[in-house]
């Protein structure tokens, strides 16, 4: 086991200088300058003079060449140091402190919802499938799917407005300092993302369930003369959670770092916020660190969900 | 003979003045909106105040909008709303009478030259600044030497405003004297807006003139507390403010919502108290909801939306073109396409706030303004004929920012009003807000939608130094008409108002006639309060302006 997740680790390093290179890359191919975001109220479009321009370009260290700002920012990421957003100064493992709780526990909350409205949703349906209960739960489960989180989320607020006259805090407050407050942010764009996950599970609940249940040991639990929900409970449902696993695992990843559109209905000064204003000001630093702690944060959830595996079917050995 | 303009010290007498003053103040704005007189200069209430009378004391107010900054330093062009509540200005508009009259700040009083060419100040005395420093004359010299000589690597975003100083100098200790080249009759209102703050000499000199990364103390109402980055700003009251009498609130919380809809929803729920501009929708929510929040429109903010005409590319070299453009697309049909998201009110080359501005009266029988585009559009095939281009022209590249607004509504309706009325064929490319500066610089478009045709002031006289002067710092439509830059420098340097106002119509006219860009409107502004935050008098401002609140307290 020690030795596989050594492995995995170093096989990760490669994994995560090919996202350090390509942003840094992506960064100063694709138009669009920092300094030009920088330099103004108006979206910086006051005239900078060309010393004026290369003042700024060395405050910021982009004068150096790009080989060498590559080289430092890795250094730099090894000694711990994230650097500094381009546009508010501040120190980016500050902003990832104050931001990441909160986007964090709302991906958490919305993993969790999804399980517990999708795994039986998708259970009922497999167990009951083709009855007229199996047909309203796909409708349902389809239409969710269909619809984007956002707008969920838009329809929430909105409600929540126009019939009680209140809306979920627009200011950071955590767990661990007002829980109500907190949930009171939070519930609602973890419903609106939830939502969407949960159908999804339930769908691959659904297929991977109804696939166990084709098995030859369920057969046998069933000709052993176990009752029906120990089949389904505990032969099936395990047996089909290797493909839920991974789903979850991959979305807890994406709505890290993809909630953004949720966020933003919101109003949840998140890290998908963070990211979407970065871009727009084209805060390469802070674009480049944010996207580098995607990439372990999945590096590190796809370790974890293959490392679950053994523990839902103890014929999977790591070597 | 040289005009002075006093301020003074607070006493009883001067007090019962002050507040006979004000009541008249109301009277005499409504008199001298039809009758402007020089230089904003009626004064009637020395310092500023709330406008209702025995304003209760106490309370944080909570404020929603933009709050972040990219650094601190405001004459380097950082978000000014925030910050400028911790400073003060040389003078500034009277929050009372809704931003009619220009009352003294920091100076306490000021002199004008007959010839319009030396304004002096004398500054109040015993001011300090947050940290003990004392506040002095040197301040002044210090923060607008900066401004308009900036040292190497400073950019200075409010230099060309001023480009007329040759000379600010500290006369004594309390006394300052800015020097001109050439009269500008607008000269004392450039030091109205909250961008116009004083920085402290010693923190200039300090952190070598740039203050981007020092929250430099101020001598203003609020001191800073806290800043949590991108969420907040705390401010507390400053308890040896120069002003006894003010502020009335405790202190400050200044939310960052940077969206209007959630600066909306956060006023109607309650969890701000103020917010200077909110969206549309949340502000029509707004006006059915006046049992717990008041709602109005700021008339005429400095900035507009337009179509960037490039005058360098043809055929829009041509001012034939650019005029059959002018003439023929309905603002009125724009205005009607964009209304589901902002208010834009039509208007002729400068915001319809200013005191030179054409009446919608006049507008409606004007070519090109007018709402029967019929006549417009026959005078603009000819116009077009004569230019050598009777069938239109195709392939005209329009750009757009990428924010649906502009990209899903003002582009698409332009272009469906330039291909119908002159068979002009655009093809929109969108692309993010932040590289469309880039465009403009390099002046690599035929047609643009943007928004960067303003006025740092309501007189539009420095705006059209920068937007429509050859070579202006804004001027992105690369315009260049050497009739119309005598012209305005005519306009600057006139003092006779009236004079100035018959200029200005013969700018506009000139303006017209040569059509530099589109100009669709300027915009207002949405404000909403919950009901208990007074002392802003929205309801009397005559233009928008999203600065100071020390004047607001709360009724709970």
């Amino acid at each position: 086991m020690r030795k596989y997740l050594a492995q995995r680790l170093l096989i990760a390093v490669p994994t995560l200088l090919g996202v350090t290179l390509l942003i840094f890359i992506a960064m100063r191919v694709l138009p669009g300058d920092p300094l030009a975001a920088i330099s103004g109220e108006g979206g910086g479009s006051y005239v900078l003079s060309q010393e004026q321009l290369q003042a700024a370009r060395v405050s910021l260290g982009l004068d150096r060449p790009y080989a060498i700002q590559y080289l430092d920012w890795l250094k730099d990421i090894l000694r711990g140091d994230l650097g500094k957003s381009f546009w508010r100064g501040e120190p980016i493992r500050e902003l990832i402190f104050r931001r990441g709780p909160i986007t964090g526990q709302i991906a958490l909350m919305a993993v969790i919802l999804s399980w517990i409205i999708g795994l039986p949703v998708g259970l009922v349906g497999a167990v009951w499938r083709n009855s007229w209960t199996d047909y309203v739960f796909r409708f349902v489960v389809v239409l969710f799917m269909a619809i984007p989180s956002f707008w969920v989320g838009l329809m929430i607020v909105l409600s929540l407005v126009l019939a009680f006259t209140w809306r979920p805090p627009l200011t950071i407050v955590y767990l661990w300092d007002d829980p109500i407050r907190n949930l009171q942010m939070t519930a609602g764009p973890a419903l609106a993302l939830g939502i969407a996950l949960a159908a999804m599970m339930a769908r691959i609940t659904r297929s991977s369930v109804l696939e166990v249940l084709g098995e030859d040991y369920v057969r046998t639990a069933r000709a052993k003369g176990l009752r029906e929900r120990i089949v389904v409970w505990r032969h099936a449902l395990v047996n089909a959670m290797l493909p839920i696993l991974t789903v979850s695992g991959t979305a807890f990843g994406a709505l890290l770092g993809g909630s953004v559109a949720v966020e933003r209905a919101f109003g949840v000064p998140g890290l998908g916020l963070a990211l979407v204003f970065a871009i727009a000001e084209r805060d390469w630093m802070l674009i480049q660190n944010l996207v580098l702690l995607y990439g372990v944060i999945f590096v590190l959830i796809n370790l974890a969900v293959d490392i679950s595996y053994g523990w839902f079917d103890p014929r999977i050995r790591f070597q | 003979m040289e005009q002075p303009r006093l301020g003074g010290k607070v006493n009883r007498r001067r007090f019962l003045k002050t507040a006979a003053g004000t009541t008249a103040g109301a009277a005499l704005a409504a008199w001298s909106l039809k009758h402007p007189a020089p230089a904003r200069a009626a004064l009637r209430s020395d310092r500023a105040r709330a406008a209702e009378p025995n304003p209760k004391r106490g309370g944080v107010l909570k404020w929603a909008g933009p709050a972040e900054v990219a650094h601190f330093d405001v004459h380097q062009g950082t978000f000014r709303f925030v910050l400028g509540q911790m400073y003060n200005n040389l003078v500034r508009f009277n929050p009372a009478d809704g931003l009619k009259t220009i009352i003294p700040d920091l100076a306490e009083s000021w002199r004008i030259s007959p010839d319009g060419k030396t304004y002096t100040f004398r500054v109040r005395d015993g001011v300090k600044f947050h940290d003990g420093t004392p506040f002095s004359s040197a301040d002044v010299v210090a923060t607008f030497s900066r401004i308009i000589f900036p040292p190497a690597g400073m950019a200075s975003l409010y230099k060309d405003q001023f480009a007329t100083v040759e000379k600010v100098e500290a006369v004594d200790r309390l006394t300052v004297k800015f020097t001109l080249k050439e009269p500008r009759p607008y000269f004392l209102e450039l030091f109205t807006p909250s961008s116009m703050i004083i920085y402290p000499k010693k923190a200039l000199d300090e952190n070598n003139q740039d203050l981007r990364k020092v929250i430099a103390p101020g001598t203003g109402a609020f001191m800073f507390k806290e800043r949590k980055v991108a969420e907040k700003w705390v401010m507390v009251r400053n308890p040896n403010y120069w002003d006894p009498e003010l502020p009335y609130l405790d202190g400050l919380e200044l939310l960052h919502i940077p969206a209007w809809t959630d600066r909306g929803t956060a006023v109607l729920t309650g969890q701000a108290d103020y917010s200077p501009n909110v969206s549309l929708e949340t502000h029509q929510e707004g006006l059915k909801r006046k049992d717990i929040v008041g709602t109005v429109r700021y008339p005429g903010e400095f900035n507009s939306y337009q179509v960037h005409i490039n005058n360098e590319r043809k055929p829009f070299n041509d001012p034939r073109v650019r005029r059959a453009i002018n003439l023929a697309v309905s603002r009125q049909n724009l205005i009607k396409a964009f209304g589901t998201q902002e208010p834009i009110v039509l208007t002729r080359w400068m915001t319809h706030a200013s005191e030179f501005a054409s009446s919608l009266k006049e507008l409606e029988g004007l070519p090109g303004y007018r709402a029967d585009k019929a006549a417009d559009i026959a005078e603009a095939k000819k116009l077009m004929a004569a230019a050598g281009i009777p069938d239109g022209v195709k392939g005209v590249d329009l750009v757009s920012a990428s924010v649906a607004p502009h990209a899903e509504i003002l582009a698409p309706a332009f272009q469906e009003e330039l291909r119908r009325t002159l068979g002009i064929e655009t093809k929109i490319r969108v692309m993010e807000r932040a590289l469309l500066i880039e465009e403009l610089k390099k002046g690599t478009f035929d047609m643009m939608v943007h928004t960067e045709y303003r006025s740092p002031i309501s007189d539009p006289g420095p705006g059209w130094e920068m937007c429509l002067k050859t070579g202006g710092s804004l001027n992105f439509s690369r315009y260049g008409n050497p009739e119309f830059d005598r012209l305005l420098k005519q306009i600057n340097s006139e003092t006779d108002r009236a004079k100035r106002k018959r200029l200005f119509a013969q700018g506009m006219a000139l303006l017209d006639q040569t059509a530099p860009l589109y100009l669709i409107g300027f915009t207002d502004h949405l404000p909403m309060w919950r009901n208990y935050v007074k002392g802003h008098a929205s309801e009397a401002r005559v233009f928008s302006e999203l600065g100071r609140v020390d004047t607001f307290w709360l009724d709970r």
